[in-house]
Formats: structure tokens, C-alpha cells, sequence
């Protein structure tokens, strides 16, 4: 579904991403892992027309969507939930769920959307009407999954989706994430907590200064020597 | 006594409404583009000129050339945004550079199309009393407040029940996440300016009539809007409102105790004041390191 090719982007000055090429299937969910400065999060804003240097090829369903602007992006199906929290803290639950449907000029469409993802995350129903800020770390992350599923989209990146969170919503996170897999969406997630991450995955790809070195299924992953010494802190 | 302490807070409370209407352009653009806009002084006074030249060479009509001058004003707020802030979006120091150039370039460019020497424009609601009391007061003193009060809940019901409002609000908290839902950073700005821009237009046409029109119209309530927006806290609009109206009703009141020239003095020692006690204003939120 999404497809990358021969993917660069940085900040001007050296390449931070250094041609990358991935892939994210229907109902797959994909993780790049490795070390800090390796080029994770960049790969994402380079998708996402975020980053001010790129190039290369992004297609997804075979249209290419390189050139579309980010704040188009979900109008073409894909989605991004930046690192750090990103739901508006003064805005209520209702209203931030309101701005994941900026997009939608149907009222009706909206509405029924929004009844759809609090049914889904029935905190966010609860809270309806207090500011986003109120909500723990691990509710927030819930809340800009509610609000980007508002949009429906094809493919959902991630970045770093469990940092800073409690180890209960960590799996919370992960099995929120094959929960959209299973409904047929692409997951692109971008992880430091390795081991976790890749155990909720289907494959993986292991980045190192702004390349792929391995690609393979996450299970063999976890099973490869390489991965688990440099990676997860084993030491053979 | 009585009665001349009601006559100042009717007064100061006119004041206020125009601080106001300043105070929110500018909280606006601070809020959504975190740059302080000098030039708002001139816009107010941009207001004033134009109501005056429609008023009497298109119109006739008061009420539209109000209408008309502050249409003006928001192309001038969208033409100010593209053409000047977007360019140095990514570059704070220099927004505000501008936004003290522009002054300079309206201020003069009004000198060469109008001359230095201030303009009358007695409306009808100027010559009509009204009388309260023993009192009495022009009837443009109850317009601009009515008119104030019913933009700034005009401008509170957009902002918070309206989709493009809320985005507004949404960019201001969090411009990435605005993108990551969709919205486009670049109409919010543009729409911050236009409403801005409209405000001060507002204002200046409000007052026009009752005081006299000329270059340096703006120049005081810029600077009074600017500590309402200090004292009620930096980008809080219930800030900006309470700071506009209390600091027009404490500068007309402090006329007497103490002789009204001093009344300038009474606004900046509140104003000092505050940045010693409370630099974070009155609704504002305490922020130690940024900025």
C-alpha cells in the first residue's frame, strides 16, 4: 500500500535519511528500529512533506503523494502522530476529536465518525468535555489515535508511540495498533523500546545512519544476534 | 462627587472598549503567530482615515463607512500577512522589525495623502446628547460601547462554537498538530490578521468622530492595548478584555485625584507595577525558562 523508495531527507546541511526504501502492506504493521540520531523520526517527516530537505518516491495505493502538502496528507489516507504529545491541551476531548475531522465537510459524516472512535476508546466518551491536557500520557496517545481515525485513513504512522508511557499502556498502545491492522490499515511505527515493539509487529526494518542494514519478518528479528547485542542490550 | 465619579467610569468605560478592540487584534496575532504587532497603532489610525474619507466622499452614511472601512481593513490584514510576515515566518526578530517599519511607512504615507493636520468628522450620533441625570453624554459614547460589546461576543461565539474558530485556537496550542489533522497553517494566519486588522479598523472609526483624526490617532491606544495585554497576561483574551476596560476606567477615574495629564502616568506605574509583582499578568500562566 504505502511504498517507499530511494527516500532522503533532512534539516539542510548532511542527509539525515539516506535513500530508504520500505514498504507497509495492508493490515501489516511495520517498525523501524534503531539508535537515537539513526534517522527514525526523520523518515517519518520526510514521508509526511515535513522535513525541509527530501526526495525520492512515496506512493500510496500507486498514486504518488510526494508532492501533496501535509496538511493534505490525510485526504490522500495517511496519517501521522508525531512523537511528542500532540493533542490541542486546551481544547476539549470533544473539540480536539472535532479538529481530527477539520477535513470533513459532512457534518452528519463527522458526527457519526466521532460516535464511532468514542465507542471504540470509551475514556475519551467520559471526558468529552474536559481539556485534553487533563488526560494521562497513555490517554493523550489514545486521543490522537481517536483523532486521526476520524479521517479514516489507509496508512497510520507512529513515532515512537510508547515513549514516556506507564507499561500498561504500553500494550494498550500496541494492541491498539493491531486492532487497525486487523481492520485493514497500514501501520508504520517508529520505536526505541525494541523488544516491545517488535513483538507487536509484523515486520521490521533496522535503520543505522539514515540506512536500512536489516529488513526481515520482526520474529526473526528478535531471534537475530545482531539485532538483540545492539539493540536490546544483550550481550552474547 | 457621586455623579462626577459616574461621569469618569462612562467615560473609562468608552476608553476601554477601544483599548479593548486593540488589546484583542493584538493578543490574536500573539497568540497564533507569537508576534507582537507594533504597526497596530497605525491600522487604528488607517480606521479613522478611511471611515472619514468614505464617510464624506462615498457614502454619507456613518454605520457604512464603518462597514466599508473595516472590509478595507481585513485586505490589508490578508496583503500585511502574505505579503510582509509570511516571508519571515521563521524569523521572529524581524516580524517585529517590520511590524515597527510599517509604522513608519503608514504613518508617512498618510501625511502625503491627507496632509499632518487633523480631520473632523462630526457624525450625527456625535452631536446628539443624551442625558443621564444631571449629566449628559454624546450618544457615540454608547454607541462604541454597544458596538465593543457586541464584536468581542461576536469574536468569543466564533472562536469557540465555529470549526475555522476553533482551528484557530487549535493552531495557536499546537501549530504541528494543526498540519496533523489537516488544517492549513497559512489560512489561520491569514484569518488572524484579517480579524485583527479589522478590530483596530474598528476602533479607529469608533473613535474618529468623537475626537479628532490625524497621524498619531493610534499611538496612545496601541500603547495602552499593549499594557492591557501585559497586565491581563500575555495571549489570554479574558486578559486583554479585563486590561482593556480596567485600564480605561483607571485612567479616567485618576483624572480626579490627580490632573488629567498625569493620567498617562497612573496607566504605565499600574503597568510597572505589575511586571515587578506579577510579570505573568492576571490570567496568565507562570512560565519560568522560555522565551
Amino acid at each position: 500500500m504505502l511504498k517507499v523508495r530511494g527516500l532522503k531527507g533532512g534539516y539542510g546541511g548532511r542527509l539525515i535519511v539516506d535513500g530508504v526504501d520500505l514498504d507497509v502492506a495492508a493490515g501489516e504493521i511495520v517498525t523501524v528500529i534503531g539508535q537515537n540520531g539513526a534517522g527514525k523520526s526523520t523518515i517519518l517527516k520526510s514521508i509526511f512533506n515535513m522535513a525541509p530537505v527530501r526526495e525520492g518516491v512515496v506512493t500510496l495505493d500507486d498514486q504518488d503523494i510526494f508532492p501533496v502538502s501535509s496538511y493534505q496528507m490525510l485526504t490522500v489516507g495517511l496519517a501521522y502522530i508525531p512523537q511528542h504529545h500532540s493533542v490541542f491541551p486546551k481544547l476539549t476531548i470533544t473539540e480536539n476529536l472535532r479538529m481530527g475531522g477539520y477535513l470533513l465537510s459532512d457534518a452528519k459524516l463527522l458526527q457519526e465518525r466521532v460516535a464511532k472512535v468514542e465507542d471504540m476508546f470509551p475514556i475519551l466518551k467520559e471526558r468529552r468535555k474536559e481539556y485534553a491536557a487533563s488526560l494521562s500520557g497513555g490517554e493523550q496517545r489514545m486521543l490522537e489515535i481517536a483523532r486521526t481515525l476520524i479521517m479514516d485513513p489507509k496508512v497510520v504512522m507512529l513515532d515512537e508511540p510508547s515513549i514516556g508511557l506507564a507499561p500498561k499502556m504500553v500494550d494498550l498502545v500496541f494492541s491498539t495498533a493491531r486492532l487497525l491492522a486487523e481492520a485493514g490499515k497500514g501501520i508504520l511505527m517508529v520505536e526505541q523500546n525494541v523488544r516491545r515493539a517488535l513483538l507487536a509487529s509484523d515486520r521490521g526494518y533496522v535503520l543505522e545512519l539514515g540506512q536500512v542494514r536489516i529488513t526481515d519478518e520482526a520474529q526473526a528479528l528478535i531471534a537475530d544476534e545482531r539485532v538483540s547485542r545492539l539493540y536490546m542490550g544483550v550481550r552474547s | 462627587m457621586a455623579t462626577a465619579i459616574f461621569e469618569q467610569l462612562i467615560n473609562g468605560t468608552m476608553m476601554g472598549s477601544i483599548y479593548v478592540l486593540m488589546a484583542l487584534g493584538m493578543v490574536l496575532i500573539y497568540g497564533v503567530m507569537h508576534v507582537l504587532n507594533f504597526a497596530h497603532g497605525v491600522l487604528f489610525m488607517t480606521g479613522g482615515y478611511l471611515t472619514h474619507l468614505f464617510f464624506f466622499n462615498l457614502t454619507g452614511s456613518y454605520p457604512l463607512a464603518i462597514v466599508l472601512s473595516i472590509l478595507t481593513l481585513a485586505l490589508i490584514g490578508v496583503v500585511l500577512e502574505g505579503v510582509i510576515f509570511r516571508p519571515l515566518r521563521d524569523n521572529l526578530r524581524m516580524q517585529i522589525v517590520a511590524s515597527v517599519g510599517l509604522i513608519l511607512i503608514i504613518q508617512n504615507g498618510v501625511i502625503q495623502l491627507w496632509g499632518p493636520r487633523a480631520l473632523q468628522m462630526r457624525t450625527s450620533s456625535v452631536s446628539s446628547l443624551v442625558k443621564v441625570g444631571q449629566l449628559s453624554f454624546t450618544m457615540q459614547h454608547f454607541v462604541i460601547i454597544a458596538v465593543v460589546v457586541s464584536a468581542v461576543t461576536a469574536l468569543y461565539l466564533f472562536l469557540t462554537f465555529t470549526r475555522l474558530g476553533t482551528a484557530m485556537r487549535a493552531t495557536s496550542q499546537h501549530p504541528e498538530a494543526a498540519i496533523v489533522v489537516g488544517i492549513n497553517p497559512n489560512r489561520i494566519y491569514a484569518l488572524t490578521f484579517m480579524i485583527a486588522c479589522a478590530l483596530a479598523g474598528l476602533g479607529g472609526a469608533l473613535l474618529g468622530p468623537l475626537f479628532l483624526i490625524f497621524p498619531q490617532m493610534g499611538d496612545a491606544p496601541m500603547l495602552k492595548a499593549l499594557s492591557a495585554i501585559v497586565i491581563g497576561g500575555m495571549g489570554s483574551i479574558p486578559g486583554a478584555i479585563v486590561g482593556g476596560f480596567g485600564i480605561g476606567v483607571v485612567e479616567s477615574l485618576s483624572t480626579l485625584v490627580i490632573p488629567s495629564d498625569y493620567r498617562d502616568t497612573i496607566v504605565f506605574a499600574i503597568l510597572i507595577l505589575m511586571l515587578l509583582l506579577r510579570p505573568w499578568g492576571l490570567f496568565g500562566v507562570r512560565v519560568r525558562g522560555e522565551h
